[in-house]
């Protein structure tokens, strides 16, 4: 079985409260890759922290929470996160980084994307009819890596 | 690569497979769904053949059906499709050959906006067990399995028999191994998830453990967990006011859903509608909202 990925996953409600859940599942996959190293570790928790964070507030406003699905899959090479939930689909774009002018709420919005941004390594999104699905991988530190989405 | 998300303003449906469908349509392209309106402008025997694999052989075996004819052993025709031409619903329906006022199994399927698939029925009832006329009303009305109107004394004879609300009669058990041919049937047409509403307290936790996630209402699941705990709002309002609200119904998914028909949630100032499902082809969700549930 060498070499065969190890997939975690839990699915909670969303809201806030289900954010440590999502944390100590990263550091229970995380723990059993003595090569995730402590910055490592934090990058994947923040990239998923803010992911989900914009799910509850953004992608499940004004409707009664549905489920957040993370899974989280440990290679030899690499941690791939699919966060699916079932909520308003976002669209990525390409915009402007925050400005000062833009007040401190627009700010704090837009940084947490950032964060998700310079957390993972590599980010994709699609969205259906069956879910909406963000994709995030995070290298191991030091690994020669190829980017699976081209 | 892009570097920001916003919320989309228009929400796309899946690219179904354009027009008629034929042969030719078909052997172009094996990814993109197909919708069951399509199927329906088929030719009859072609649908036949289709809809065939919504229902598993076994289970049509077993009531001595034959999977192909449709035929009972003494060659009446026992199981019915509704299939027609225009139309985005697909239903088919076991008859009991010894019992014509129900159906054994009935599943209905429909299109959604979205070019998903609904399942709006899956009934499956033990045609020897007793019948409880839960489904309509003391005058005669049809309460839509309790949803429209009441009949007390029926449903309060089901709920002591140990059935659930909305059943008329137990059920025939099986729903996994219908639940897996549908989904085989959905993977065929080339669909990636399928959705339902959940009619009772009692379905949503069967559907979780089929591997469901919820679209709107997980939140709600957790809280009636959280407030059926001893102390909570809904544990306080089973006040044994009605036969419906004992207090040991709170330890029970039976008993909870029994005080949540009788419309319990108002003390948390909630109501069971708006709850929706969806199962994604080929992954269980592992939802479990009643941990270490007793039936």
């Amino acid at each position: 079985m060498e070499g065969m990925a190890v997939k975690h996953q839990i699915t909670r409600s969303a809201e806030l409260q289900s954010l440590a859940g999502f944390r100590e599942l990263i550091d229970q996959a995380c723990d059993q890759e003595p090569a995730f190293d402590d910055q490592t570790r934090y990058d994947l928790k923040l990239a998923v922290d803010e992911a989900c964070s914009n799910i509850i507030l953004h992608g499940y406003a004004a409707m009664d929470p549905g489920s957040i699905i993370v899974s989280i899959e440990i290679g030899q090479d690499a941690a791939r996160v699919t966060i699916t939930d079932f909520g308003h689909p976002f669209e990525p774009v390409e915009i402007e980084p925050p400005t000062r002018e833009a007040g401190p709420e627009a700010i704090l919005d837009d940084l947490g994307l950032f964060f998700i941004h310079e957390s993972a390594d590599l980010i994709d999104y699609q969205s259906s009819p069956a879910g909406n699905c963000l994709y995030l991988v995070k290298y191991l530190p030091k690994a020669d890596h190829e980017n699976p989405f081209q | 690569m892009f570097r920001y998300f916003r919320l989309k303003k228009d929400v796309q449906p899946a690219q179904t497979l354009p027009g008629t469908l034929s042969g030719e349509l078909l052997a172009r392209d094996a990814i993109s769904p197909i919708a069951i309106r399509q199927i329906n402008t088929l030719p009859d025997n072609t649908k036949r053949r289709i809809y065939r694999g919504l229902l598993p052989p076994a289970v049509l075996v077993r009531f001595q059906i034959d999977p192909l004819t449709w035929e009972s052993k003494n060659g009446i025709s026992a199981m019915e499709l509704y299939a027609e031409p225009g139309s985005g619903v697909a239903k088919v329906a076991i008859q009991d050959p010894q019992d014509r006022e129900d159906e054994l199994l009935t599943l209905e399927i429909q299109d959604n906006a979205f070019d998903g698939i609904d399942l709006n029925l899956i009934v499956l009832g033990d045609p020897q067990a007793v019948r409880f006329a839960i489904d309509r009303d003391e005058r005669g009305k049809p309460t839509m399995f309790g949803t429209l109107g009441r009949n007390f004394k029926e449903e309060q004879k089901a709920m002591e028999a140990g059935l659930a609300p909305g059943q008329v009669r137990k059920g025939l058990g099986g729903s996994q191994v219908v639940l897996d041919q549908l989904e085989s049937f959905l993977a065929a047409l080339g669909q990636r998830a399928y959705f339902l509403e959940p009619l009772t307290y009692v379905s949503a936790w069967v559907f979780e453990k089929r591997g469901f996630a919820y679209v709107r209402g997980h939140k709600l699941m957790e809280n009636i967990q959280h407030e059926f705990q001893p102390g909570g709002a809904l544990f306080q309002a089973l006040d044994g006011s009605t036969a419906f609200r004992s207090p040991a119904h709170w330890s029970t998914v039976r008993g909870r859903a029994w005080a949540i028909h009788d419309g319990i949630l108002e003390a948390i100032d909630a109501r069971w509608d708006k709850l929706r499902m969806v199962k994604q082809i080929g992954r269980h969700a592992g939802v479990e909202t009643f941990p270490d549930a007793v039936y």
